[in-house]
């Protein structure tokens, strides 16, 4: 056991190395804090709630945009890199199993995506931190309340994002180990992506009633086999407090997010396990 | 004593194509590879010498057929523990240092973090690559690629070393160093089983050799005596004059021997390149 975590912790670590010394990684990364910070200058000058919310939204958006970018096609080209240039045969030849060598590939996607995300939410924070300064001096001035933004509802956000980047990163290594391409598992994977974006709107025809058994079990199980990515889309109400949001629900977004990343490993390794390298 | 490997009718179908067309690579082979030697697996591109090596491996899954490595079954990480593989065309991982990839495969093979030091540094000396291991592996020439290939390979010293074409685009002086790296493991009584379609350099390197057609074994014994012809005999003379030929010639036929050619020795152009090239600037 203490082993296999090892092994584990050694693939993810070569894997964490090989994507941040790619020139993709460090683009995609430059891309989006420019966007963030970007959204300093196109701010709408309201001196009020919706211009915290502006930038908010368009920077937890381009981190939402370009993370999952970074998460589709960073995963699949770290699995096909591997078996592609038949690097993953002289692994496998060692006492490293399948699931091992998978969990590696998965712990390595997801740090970097971690390190992405908490690069960006801290743009984002201080970028919302300066605008709140000023926001504050001019409400004082003009005897308003002035608007505020959350930390503690930010950091809570960062995590969130972290999962829900954890989860497409599983499904893509599911299909990478099914699939024989990068380019099949990329394009099966960003459709994926937009299907849990849309999740919610099967989750709600699910809920209506319906003539059709057939319309209904559709309904049933892809609501079942994809997670609902939306649900970890809580900017507003943790950062800008625009509602309320119960400790509970909090946790049952992370414990379902939880589920289907270790629901979409346990697929892969099984998958994976008959793959012939 | 039981053999390094043990294959009994190995079957090997790959699927091709979504129709499912069936492609026999490697049909009922069945080789006994004893313990201690240098074994070479011979044959034309596309036999199915490295679909065998992969499914002894349990890389790929056989078809059918029974396999061991060391007296378990190939699946077992217990066995590939004490296995050291080279894949063919070995390409690492292009980012991480020469040092860095032989040290990470010391890691996966188990190798205690107290001798991992030691270790990476005696497999990166016994291939000759102390000098270059401070290099990242993309920038590394096709004969230093098989030179680290061979490092991860023996790094956690395994009982028994699998190399899928380890000299396969190597000149001749980088090859024979290969060769001497062969001889060393097999002195320190490691086995040694590589498969090849470069039989001149198989030749000098193996103890004995398999050779496969088409996926089937059509020959297999130790080198001698698959190579030798005991009923010639073949003598090497120096300072030789016609009459001393005519009375050797005549010496000879009356003890019913006959002298059926005479040339001179010729060396290969292989050892005339190896005794004029002194190594290439990467050795
Ligand atoms: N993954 C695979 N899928 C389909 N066919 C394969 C695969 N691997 C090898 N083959 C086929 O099996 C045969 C044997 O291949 P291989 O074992 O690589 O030959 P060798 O190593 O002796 O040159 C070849 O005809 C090759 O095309
Ligand atoms: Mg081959």
């Amino acid at each position: 056991m203490k082993d296999s975590l090892r092994r584990t912790l050694w693939i993810s670590r070569v894997t964490f190395l090989e994507a941040v010394r790619q020139r993709f990684f460090a683009f995609l990364l430059v891309l989006s804090a420019a966007m963030v910070l970007s959204s300093v200058s196109l701010r709408v000058f309201d001196f009020g709630h919706g211009e915290l919310k502006f930038i908010a939204d368009f920077g937890f958006g381009g981190m939402f945009f370009f993370g999952s970018v970074l998460a589709v096609v960073m995963t699949a080209q770290l699995f096909f890199s591997e078996i592609d240039n038949k690097t993953a045969l002289t692994l496998l030849a060692k006492p490293l199993s399948r699931p091992e060598f998978l969990l590696g590939k998965f712990f390595g996607a997801w740090a970097v995506l971690g390190v992405f995300v908490l690069v960006l939410a801290s743009l984002q924070g201080v970028v919302l931190w300066a605008r709140e300064q000023e926001l504050i001096a001019a409400a004082e001035q003009a005897g308003r309340i002035p608007t505020t933004f959350s930390i503690v509802g930010l950091c809570q956000l960062v995590l969130l994002q972290w999962l829900r980047l954890g989860v497409v990163i599983a499904i893509v290594l599911a299909i990478s180990s099914l699939a024989r391409t990068f380019l099949f598992t990329v394009v099966v994977g960003s459709l994926a992506v937009v299907a849990g974006q849309l999740q919610w709107i099967a989750q709600d025809a699910f809920l209506r009633p319906t003539d059709s058994p057939a319309y209904a079990a559709f309904l049933w199980i892809s609501t079942r086999l994809i997670p609902n990515l939306q649900q970890f889309n809580l900017a507003d109400a943790l950062v800008l407090g625009s509602s309320a949001v119960e400790e509970g629900a909090l946790i049952a977004v992370c414990l379902s997010g939880l589920a289907y990343l270790v629901a979409y490993l346990t697929l892969g390794s099984l998958i994976f396990r008959q793959r012939e390298i | 004593m039981n053999s390094a490997i043990s294959v009994r009718h190995l079957t090997k179908d790959f699927r091709i194509g979504i129709r499912g067309l069936k492609l026999r690579a490697v049909d009922d082979l069945s080789l006994e590879i004893p313990r201690g030697q240098v074994y070479g697996l011979l044959g034309p591109n596309g036999c199915g010498k490295s679909t065998t090596l992969k499914v002894v491996l349990g890389l790929v899954s056989a078809t059918a057929g029974e396999i061991s490595i060391l007296g378990e079954p190939s699946a077992t990480s217990a066995a590939r523990r004490r296995t050291g593989f080279l894949p063919e065309a070995p390409y690492f991982h292009k980012f991480l240092t020469g040092r860095e990839l032989v040290r990470y495969c010391a890691q996966l093979s188990g190798v205690a973090a107290s001798d991992l030091d030691a270790a990476v540094e005696d497999a990166l000396g016994l291939a000759a690559m102390k000098e270059a291991a401070g290099r990242p592996i993309g920038t590394y020439s096709k004969g230093m690629l098989q030179r680290i290939g061979f490092a991860q390979a023996v790094v956690h010293d395994p009982e028994l070393i699998i190399l899928d074409e380890p000299t396969a685009g190597v000149d001749p002086v980088g090859s024979a160093s290969i060769g001497r790296m062969i001889h060393a493991m097999r002195d320190k009584g490691k086995t040694v089983v590589l498969c090849s379609h470069l039989l001149g350099q198989v030749e000098q390197v193996c103890d004995r050799v398999a050779i496969m057609d088409r996926g089937k074994l059509v020959l297999e014994g130790a080198v001698e005596d698959v190579l030798s012809r005991r009923d010639r005999h073949v003598m090497t003379i120096e300072a030789m004059t016609p009459a001393a030929r005519t009375a050797a010639e005549a010496a000879l036929e009356a003890h019913g021997a006959k002298i059926t050619s005479v040339t001179h020795p010729r060396r290969s152009l292989e050892d005339l390149f190896r005794e004029l090239v002194t190594g290439s600037r990467d050795a």
